[in-house]
């Protein structure tokens, strides 16, 4: 350096910093080095532990799906109100007041956590006997005591809820709906041996069953008073044709319409009792298979349409009527669940879902659930029999007797009990259908509802568009691609792969909106445009290809080499434009003006928003990634082969089907498998050209619903921490599994390569 | 020309002296097998040969050597056309294979790259079996007959001298050929089409000494049968193996003789200075 200042020769020494310099630049070159090392490796983990928590993210919303129900530890206190036996037990929403009618009369309400007596009631039978005991569905609170006079006694059990000073108080109250008298049922004063009550829209229905072995039905018609504004009640009843064997038990449904009776012979019958005048046996069907048993328990799951059959011999089943070809209900197993130990004695629903628990003689406890045919658990709670069982509102609490005059009391949890494998992928029999399918029906207008929870619906939509997009991009990109890697000349290739890889910018909402506001009615009111186009276009652009050979030299020159595939662009339009303005004189030709109406008339479904507009608006956004992608691999392949290929008299055809898709067959495959994996992830464009229906089928007239359309329509309507919400992401798991599989796949197979071009 | 021949080679350290020691050839006494005419050849608007006219002797190997950039690999690729990849490459003059301009219109150019093959400066074996690799040349030209290609697989490989070395792994990749035996096996993929000339760009620029050694042995064993071009940067390669050589420097042919006479007794100057090491 000091040197230079003298303006003697420089020397490479002199250039040199000084020792003490370099050192301090070597530092700081270092430091410079470890801070990149450290800066570009947190971006990198950065990126892996973002994935990862994705997946762990998803993984512990999904997690309580999969954990079982479980049982907390019981609290035993004994019976408030009289030492008569239970007959039935009930509790209210918020667990803060449980109710127990028993034998003698005696109502009480009492705190089911600790047993505290709240309420005590007793109930005037005016000099009858009880005999037997009837519900209705435990969110009406209706039951009935079945007397030895043939009178009944109707009673309602209620929660008032009030707010004083901000602390919620909920007041339990007993009304007697059919006023303060017990009501006659049967007019010859015969003991009722089983008695069923259930409300419906139109009023009360009790049925029962006497002594002599009569069949009785007396409704109450609910009238409101004009003057009045009080619901008065209208009495009729009726004689059943009386059953076979002994009833054991009768159930109402809240249509009114249907009457089941169970009998000690194991058989269950089912009256028409729509008019109830011209009641009629319709239908009896052996229910229970071993020799000798009998219905001991029998209740209706949430809607009375399912019914829970229990036999004395310990087996639990579903049943529900399925119609005929006649058009006439049937008795029909649809599930049955795991055999209790005893003789069933109790069931009870669930008051919002299609749950029952099961109390049986040999002191178990069981937890079913009727959709996913899913036995929960089965305890051994007592050496007691179970007498009665009953499940908290919320689904939150078991609450039991058995023989020891002791009101056992337990949390429970069993959030998620309609998913199970079976009930998300497999044929599942839901209540008023006729026969087992997939269905993915999440929500609907009544509280009733049975969720039906079919993955399978979505999964096969999610393919059907991918298939269909793959279809239309695949041959689209590759044939593309090879073409513009290897015949295309360098200058219009600069131009046409940035174009294509653009495409790929395109907000998918555009294309999605394009799709089903633009392109879906276009292709239904042109389907022979749309189809000559998909033929004839190949056909025309490989005609003009085969004239171009045969048209003179001089005219051939005028086009450099490579540049030919811009000659195909007015053929193109041309075509286009073509079949466009021949679709209507064609419909008039051989569809009789309309092919839409003639699919109708050949029985084609055909949906505005269908898989084929999917497949061409979906394929529009795919074939960019495929495109870029094997146009890569097609282009690397290394120019010593082709020229080798080449050299050995090999036409430039041969050699594209000879060397370079060997070669770059891996780059291509890959190519796909990120195109695919693509347009199964993709939401917008299926979310709005679909039309959303979960259909489970291939036909390409048809819509479909997939999984990212349905997390994305769903989703805000999911009660969060729901079975449904879980089960969104569980469909966003399996989509995010699928598409990380393919993804990796691609990549694998693509490192592969890179690995063997390294070599070539 | 499917006589296996089992002529011993000049040793490796034959160098330019022993060049001496060979018998002389004559150009004039030689049947000519490709002419070329008044070639020149613009990549754009450079030239890159400039007015080369020589004469390639039949079954002979000739040797075009010169400092990189002179036009050596240039003018080989003229042989079989693979210029014709280069979109701004222009060529003038002509070129004749047994009395044919290859350059005429009516030519096909598949046909003429099938008689005149070519061997490239790095082995490229393609990424199929090593029996596949040679097969491919015939599968091109449509046959099929299983038999018939295993008979030209084991002949071409026998040719090639490789046969020993790979005939129980004919299935394998021929990835896992060493540098040297890839090399042979495109030259045994080159000779199953039965070319009449086959054309090498620097062949064994990428090899060891030892599997230079057996390439060049193959060379000279050819030569029997074909016509021989080879470009070479490596002066002793050129005086091992070739009968005749070329000396070209910027695009233009500066000498071409006798191996042995340019060697020992170059007529220019700058042949001289340039095989001598004083190179300008």
């Amino acid at each position: 350096m000091t040197a230079t200042s003298k303006g003697h020769a420089i020397s490479a020494r002199d250039l040199l910093p000084s020792g003490e310099q370099r050192k301090k630049l070597r530092k700081i070159r270092h430091a410079k080095d470890l801070t990149t090392r450290a800066v570009v490796s947190a971006a990198g983990y950065g990126v892996v532990i973002s994935l990862a928590l994705i997946f762990v993210f998803l993984f512990i919303e999904v997690a309580p799906l999969l954990r079982n129900a479980s049982l907390g530890d019981p609290v035993s206190y004994p019976v408030p109100g009289s030492d008569a036996d239970t007959m039935y037990l009930a509790s209210e929403r918020y667990q803060e007041a449980a109710v127990r009618f028993a034998r003698d009369g005696t109502v009480s309400f009492f705190d089911p956590t600790d047993g505290r007596p709240l309420l005590n009631r007793v109930i005037d039978f005016q000099g009858g006997e009880v005999t037997s005991f009837g519900s209705g569905e435990p969110r009406t609170g209706l039951v009935a005591y079945g007397l030895s006079d043939g009178r009944a006694a109707v009673i309602q059990h209620e929660y008032d809820l009030s707010f004083p000073d901000d602390v919620r108080l909920v007041t339990p109250k007993l009304t007697l709906p059919l006023g303060e008298e017990v009501v006659v049922i049967d007019e010859q004063g015969q003991a009722l041996d089983v008695i069923a009550i259930q409300q419906g829209a139109t009023g009360i229905g009790i049925a029962a069953s006497t002594r002599d072995g009569r069949l009785l039905l007396t409704r109450y018609a609910s009238r409101r008073s004009f003057l009045t504004g009080e619901t008065e009640f209208v009495r009729s009843s009726y004689e059943l044709p009386a059953p076979p064997a002994a009833p054991t038990r009768i159930l109402l449904d809240i249509t009114m319409r249907i009457l089941l009776v169970g009998d000690a012979q194991g058989f269950l019958h089912y009256y028409d009792i729509q008019q109830p005048a011209q009641a009629r046996l319709l239908d009896s069907q052996r229910v229970l298979d071993s020799a000798g048993a009998s219905v001991s328990a029998m209740e209706y799951l949430l809607g009375t349409v399912s019914v829970i059959v229990g036999g004395s011999d310990g087996s639990v089943a579903q049943y529900f009527l399925v119609r005929d070809e006649n058009n006439i209900g049937r008795i029909t197993q649809i599930r049955t669940f795991r055999s209790h130990a005893g003789a069933i004695t109790s069931i009870f629903p669930e008051f919002s879902r299609k749950g029952f628990v099961v109390g049986d003689a040999s002191g178990g406890l069981g937890l079913h659930y009727g959709t996913s045919a899913s036995t929960l658990f089965i305890r051994e709670v007592s050496d007691n029999p179970i007498t009665n069982a009953s499940v908290a509102p919320r689904n939150n609490a078991l609450m039991w007797t058995d023989g020891t005059r002791q009101v056992h009391y337990a949390s429970l949890w069993n959030r998620h009990p309609e998913s199970s494998f079976t009930a998300l992928w497999n044929r599942v029999w839901y209540e008023g259908r006729s026969q087992p399918d997939f269905v993915w029906q999440s929500s609907s207008a009544t509280d009733e509802f049975e969720p039906k929870f079919s993955l399978v619906p979505l999964s096969v939509g999610t393919l059907k568009a991918a298939f269909y997009a793959m279809l239309f991009a695949m041959p689209l990109a590759i044939f593309g691609a090879i073409y513009t890697a290897y015949f295309m000349s360098p200058k219009m290739r600069g131009f046409v792969k940035p174009t294509i890889e653009l495409m790929e910018a395109l907000p998918t909402v555009i294309l999605g909106f394009l799709a089903g506001l633009w392109l879906a009615p276009f292709v239904e009111s042109h389907l022979p445009a749309t189809f000559s186009i998909l033929l004839l276009l190949p056909v025309f652009m490989l005609a003009f290809a085969w004239l171009w050979s045969l048209a003179p030299k001089a005219l051939r020159f005028l086009v450099p080499p490579g540049w030919e595939a811009a000659l195909l662009i007015p053929v193109i339009l041309l075509t286009g434009w073509l079949c466009v303005s021949l679709s209507p004189v064609i419909e008039v030709w051989f569809f009789d003006g309309s092919m839409r109406q003639w699919f109708t008339e050949v029985g084609i479904t055909y949906d505005q928003r269908n898989a084929l507009v999917v497949g061409i608006a979906m394929g529009f956004a795919v074939i960019p990634t495929i495109f870029s992608i094997a146009e890569d691999a097609v282009f690397n392949v290394p120019k010593h082969l082709t020229q080798g290929s080449l050299a050995l008299g090999a036409t430039p055809w041969q050699t594209v089907i000879g060397i370079v898709l060997l070669t770059a067959s891996p780059g291509i495959f890959s190519a796909v498998m990120i195109g695919f994996g693509r347009a199964v992830g993709e939401t917008m464009i299926v979310l709005m050209a679909t039309g959303n229906s979960p259909v489970v089928n291939f036909n390409i007239f048809e819509g479909m619903r997939t999984l990212s359309a349905n997390i994305a329509v769903e989703m805000p309507e999911a009660a969060v921490g729901g079975t449904h919400y879980r089960l969104l992401f569980l469909a966003a798991l399996v989509l995010f599994g699928f598409t990380f599989v393919l993804n990796t796949i691609a990549e694998v197979v693509r490192q592969r390569l890179r690995a063997k071009y390294s070599s070539l | 020309m499917n006589q296996p021949t089992h002529t011993s080679a000049p040793g490796i350290s034959a160098g330019i002296p022993n060049a001496q020691s060979r018998k002389r050839l004559n150009l004039r006494n030689e049947e000519m097998s490709m002419q070329v005419r008044d070639l020149n050849l613009f990549y754009g608007a450079d030239q890159a040969l400039k007015n080369i006219t020589m004469d390639i002797p039949r079954r002979r190997v000739t040797a075009f050597i010169g400092p990189s950039g002179c036009g050596k690999s240039t003018l080989l690729r003229c042989f079989n056309r693979m210029n014709d990849l280069i979109d701004i490459c222009r060529i003038e003059g002509e070129i004749r294979i047994d009395e044919q301009d290859i350059y005429h219109p009516s030519i096909d150019v598949p046909e003429l790259r099938r008689k005149v093959g070519m061997v490239f400066q790095k082995p490229n074996p393609f990424p199929k079996s090593i029996y596949e690799n040679i097969a491919y040349g015939l599968r091109l030209q449509g046959v099929k007959n299983r038999r018939k290609l295993d008979e030209v697989v084991e002949h071409s490989l026998k040719r090639a001298a490789l046969w020993e070395e790979v005939k129980d792994r004919l299935e394998d990749n021929a990835f896992g050929l060493s540098g040297g035996q890839q090399q042979r096996l495109v030259i045994a993929r080159a000779i199953a089409i039965e070319p009449e000339v086959i054309l090498l760009d620097e062949p064994c620029s990428a090899l060891d000494p030892i599997s230079t050694a057996k390439v060049e042995e193959l060379i000279i064993d050819l030569k029997e049968s074909y016509t021989i071009v080879i470009v070479t940067h490596n002066m002793q390669q050129a005086a091992r193996v070739s009968d005749f050589t070329a000396y070209m420097y910027l695009g233009e042919l500066i000498e071409y003789d006798d191996t042995a006479k340019l060697f020992t007794n170059p007529a220019k100057k700058a042949t001289e200075d340039y095989i001598t090491g004083r190179y300008g």
